[in-house]
């Protein structure tokens, strides 16, 4: 092995994704400030109510807008638009995979550090019984359909029902905590209002208003409590099968230890119990890559990119992250 | 007797002795021929089984004895106690507390409700008169119930050992307890990696010796005879120095666990030129082969990680389902390089006994060589059994040279 290699792999990755998600935090939320832009249709959260100071703009807003238009348009010009967005969409998917999660989305990185907040007050967190983490999985996938579906109908009369009002033209976007959190990072608190202007505004504003709450106390009690309902992470996963980034497992090394579903903040119980698959970026996983770095044996979980071993669980790198390679103090 | 005898035959029948051995020789001298006790003045806290978290123990400030026991003459003892047909490492570790000959007596004793006969031992061991508490322990270790069941227990277990010593479970002394064992288990991981090279520089039955004083060795006296060892070891690999001959076999060694004295199959195994190379059984690599692992390093996280690693890594037969065991021994078999596996059962334990179908048929799915034996304790038998190993090893040697032409 060489040694650049046993450096990585017994790596600190608690802190180094700390460090790479406050840089991606900054860019992202303020990177506008230095010139600098991603475009507009990144697979996470960097929200287009931040105003002039994103790096970046969300795929998810974008989406819902572009999904506006009559039945004809689609035919021609804004069909061609379409695809092409999607294509850019997926381009920078294939690239992180679901890293995006795991690494650079600003709504990520606030849970978790609420989540570090809670872990100095040591409270402990809070966890789904099995039967209940099944039942919320759809949910994403129920938010992605409507946000997909609620703007065509505003454009177009879907199976003869009439159109719907205008005010639900971002649906997503008014319930999305993003709106509210990621340009009060920037100074600006504009986004936390009740619209009082029609009934459909103060309903959509109001529940905006309530899923911020959520968000902030969830995230406190639960890790990643808001990432469990996130239809970025449904829509990602759709195309994240060809990605270049991807999490394997060798299950004939692994002993169902369970360290790495314990780690999870995601509480993905496939990836300590599921020994024939071999991608295992199941639909809630962020990439974030604790697991391997919690698991203690040789080379059964690896973070692999386009073919490549960057980064894999290793003893040694497991003994050195838990502390172990010393003596310590003597009782 | 039957202590020093197989010392001796350990330190005298091989070749090219370890220095550093000798610190496990006398060790294992001192308290099974001398009876020189190691801990006085500690709290000795006796534990019937594997699945006593030590972590706790340490933290609490006392000293983890495993009782789990391999002396023929005890073996004798419980026979008149329980049933002839009992598992002889049960009626062994029940006739130790009947003859009550403890080098280190335990104060106190933790019997986890593992299989059958160890479940009743403990309340046999009860009506002795030794303060003996039952560990609630799960038969199942995939569902959800079993691993809150079992954090439930360790819980109970934490709080009825602190009232016992009077003392406080913290973040800062449960911390420095999981580091230490977490420190020790790493060097018996580094000793490993020296037996997966093809030189081999340490026997399988120096290396039962080494985690079997585990069970009751001071561990900071541990620690530093093994960090004496592992230089030996280095030195020794760059010398190329080798215990075994360049065409004996490399055997895995699962099933019961051999526990001191009782080293009788590994030594045949290993006095028939073969090599013991790995291990699985609850003796030796499953005490080590699992550190505990802590996502938040807080009390809450800490009890609950430590008890996951007692419960979902372990590959006892007591459990339902077994193919962790499957896949671990298969693995075992590729990383050391081996060419067969021993499954020993003891007569008596009908978990490993019921185990051997399903292990022989995956064995023989993957293309490994395996020997079933059914053993005991009693000196009997050995010429019988000396034949059938040495068959084994034979059958083992001629199939690598078939395979090297
Ligand atoms: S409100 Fe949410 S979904 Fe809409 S653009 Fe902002 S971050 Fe994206
Ligand atoms: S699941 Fe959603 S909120 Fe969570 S990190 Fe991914 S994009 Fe951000
Ligand atoms: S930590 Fe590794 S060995 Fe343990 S269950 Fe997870 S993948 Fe398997
Ligand atoms: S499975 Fe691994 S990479 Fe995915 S969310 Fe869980 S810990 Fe992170
Ligand atoms: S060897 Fe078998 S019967 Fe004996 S204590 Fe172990 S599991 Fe129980």
């Amino acid at each position: 092995m060489s040694n650049l290699k046993r450096k990585i792999n017994n790596m600190n990755l608690v802190r180094f994704r700390f460090w790479f998600q406050i840089v991606a935090f900054l860019l992202i939320v303020y990177g506008g400030y230095i010139g600098f832009d991603l475009g507009n249709k990144l697979p996470t959260f960097a929200c287009v109510y931040n105003g002039d100071f994103t790096g970046g703009k969300c795929y998810l807003g974008m989406l819902q807008h572009d999904l506006k238009h009559p039945w004809e348009t689609f035919l021609g010009f804004a069909g061609y638009a379409f695809l092409i967005s999607l294509g850019i969409f997926i381009g920078w998917l294939w690239l992180l995979n679901k890293a995006w999660c795991g690494y650079v989305c600003p709504l990520g990185t606030m849970q978790d550090w609420i989540t570090a907040f809670r872990t100095k007050l040591k409270i402990r967190f809070s966890q789904y019984d099995w039967s209940s983490r099944a039942k919320i999985k759809p949910i994403k996938w129920i938010l992605l359909i409507l946000l997909l579906i609620i703007p065509v109908m505003i454009a177009n009369s879907v199976f003869g029902l009439p159109k719907l009002p205008n005010g639900l033209s971002m649906p997503f976007c008014d319930i999305c905590p993003g709106r509210m959190l990621i340009p009060a990072f920037t100074g600006d608190f504009g986004q936390f209002y009740i619209d009082f202007s029609s009934k459909t505004d103060l309903v959509m504003t109001t529940l905006g208003m309530i899923i911020v709450g959520l968000f902030l106390i969830g995230s406190f009690i639960k890790k990643r409590f808001f990432c469990y309902f996130c239809p970025m992470a449904a829509l990602q996963y759709t195309f994240s099968k060809p990605a270049l980034l991807k999490l394997y497992k060798d299950g004939s090394k692994c002993t169902k230890c369970g360290d790495c579903y314990r780690a999870c903040d995601m509480d993905i119980l496939e990836i300590a119990d599921d020994v024939t698959s071999k991608n295992l970026v199941t639909e809630d996983c962020t990439l974030c890559l604790k697991c391997v770095a919690a698991c203690p044996e040789e080379g059964c979980l690896e973070a692999n990119f386009a073919g490549k071993t960057i980064f894999e669980s290793t003893k040694e790198g497991f003994i050195i992250r838990m502390a172990m390679d010393k003596k310590g103090e003597s009782s | 007797m039957e202590a020093i005898k197989i010392i001796n035959s350990i330190k005298d029948d091989f070749k090219s002795t370890i220095q550093s051995m000798n610190y496990f020789y006398e060790l294992f001298e001192k308290v099974y021929c001398k009876n020189e006790p190691l801990h006085n003045g500690k709290t000795k806290i006796g534990t019937m089984c594997i699945q006593i978290p030590s972590e706790i123990i340490y933290a609490l400030d006392g000293v983890p004895i495993r009782l789990c026991n391999g002396f023929y003459t005890d073996d004798e003892i419980g026979s008149d106690l329980l049933t002839q047909k009992a598992c002889p490492l049960v009626k062994a570790t029940v006739g130790h507390f009947a003859s009550n000959n403890f080098t280190d007596k335990p104060d106190i004793v933790f019997s986890p409700t593992t299989c059958d006969q160890k479940t009743k031992a403990g309340a046999i061991v009860k009506n002795f008169g030794y303060k003996v508490v039952d560990v609630d322990f799960p038969r199942t270790k995939e569902s959800e119930g079993s691993r809150e069941y079992w954090r439930k227990s360790i819980k109970q277990f934490a709080v009825e050992l602190s009232k016992f010593k009077n003392k406080k479970l913290t973040k800062s002394n449960l911390e420095v307890s999981i580091k230490k064992i977490g420190y020790a288990q790493s060097l018996y991981h580094k000793l490993s990696e020296y037996r997966k090279q093809e030189i081999a520089p340490i026997l399988g039955v120096d290396m039962f010796l080494i985690t079997n004083a585990f069970f009751f060795d001071k561990i900071d006296s541990w620690i530093e005879a093994m960090e004496v060892l592992l230089k030996e070891m280095k030195t020794r690999v760059d010398e190329k120095i080798n215990v075994a001959g360049k065409m004996s076999p490399r055997i895995v060694f699962t099933g019961s666990p051999p526990i001191f004295p009782n080293y009788k199959i590994p030594l045949i195994i290993e006095q028939s030129d073969a090599l013991i190379v790995a291990d699985e059984t609850c003796s030796s690599n499953r005490m080590f082969n699992d550190m505990v692992a802590v996502d938040e390093w807080n009390l809450y996280d800490m009890i609950d990680s430590i008890s996951d690693k007692y419960l979902k890594a372990c590959t006892c037969p007591i459990f339902t389902t077994n193919d962790d065991r499957i896949r671990r021994i298969i693995d075992l078999v590729k990383n050391y390089k081996a060419d067969a596996v021993v499954y020993q059962a003891f007569a008596g334990c009908t978990v490993y006994e019921m185990e051997q179908r399903s292990v022989l048929d995956a064995m023989e799915k993957a293309g490994i060589p395996i020997l079933y034996i059914e053993s005991d304790y009693s000196p009997s038998q050995q010429g019988q059994l000396s034949t059938r190993i040495e068959a084994f090893v034979e059958s083992l040697k001629t199939r690598r040279r078939n395979k090297n032409r």
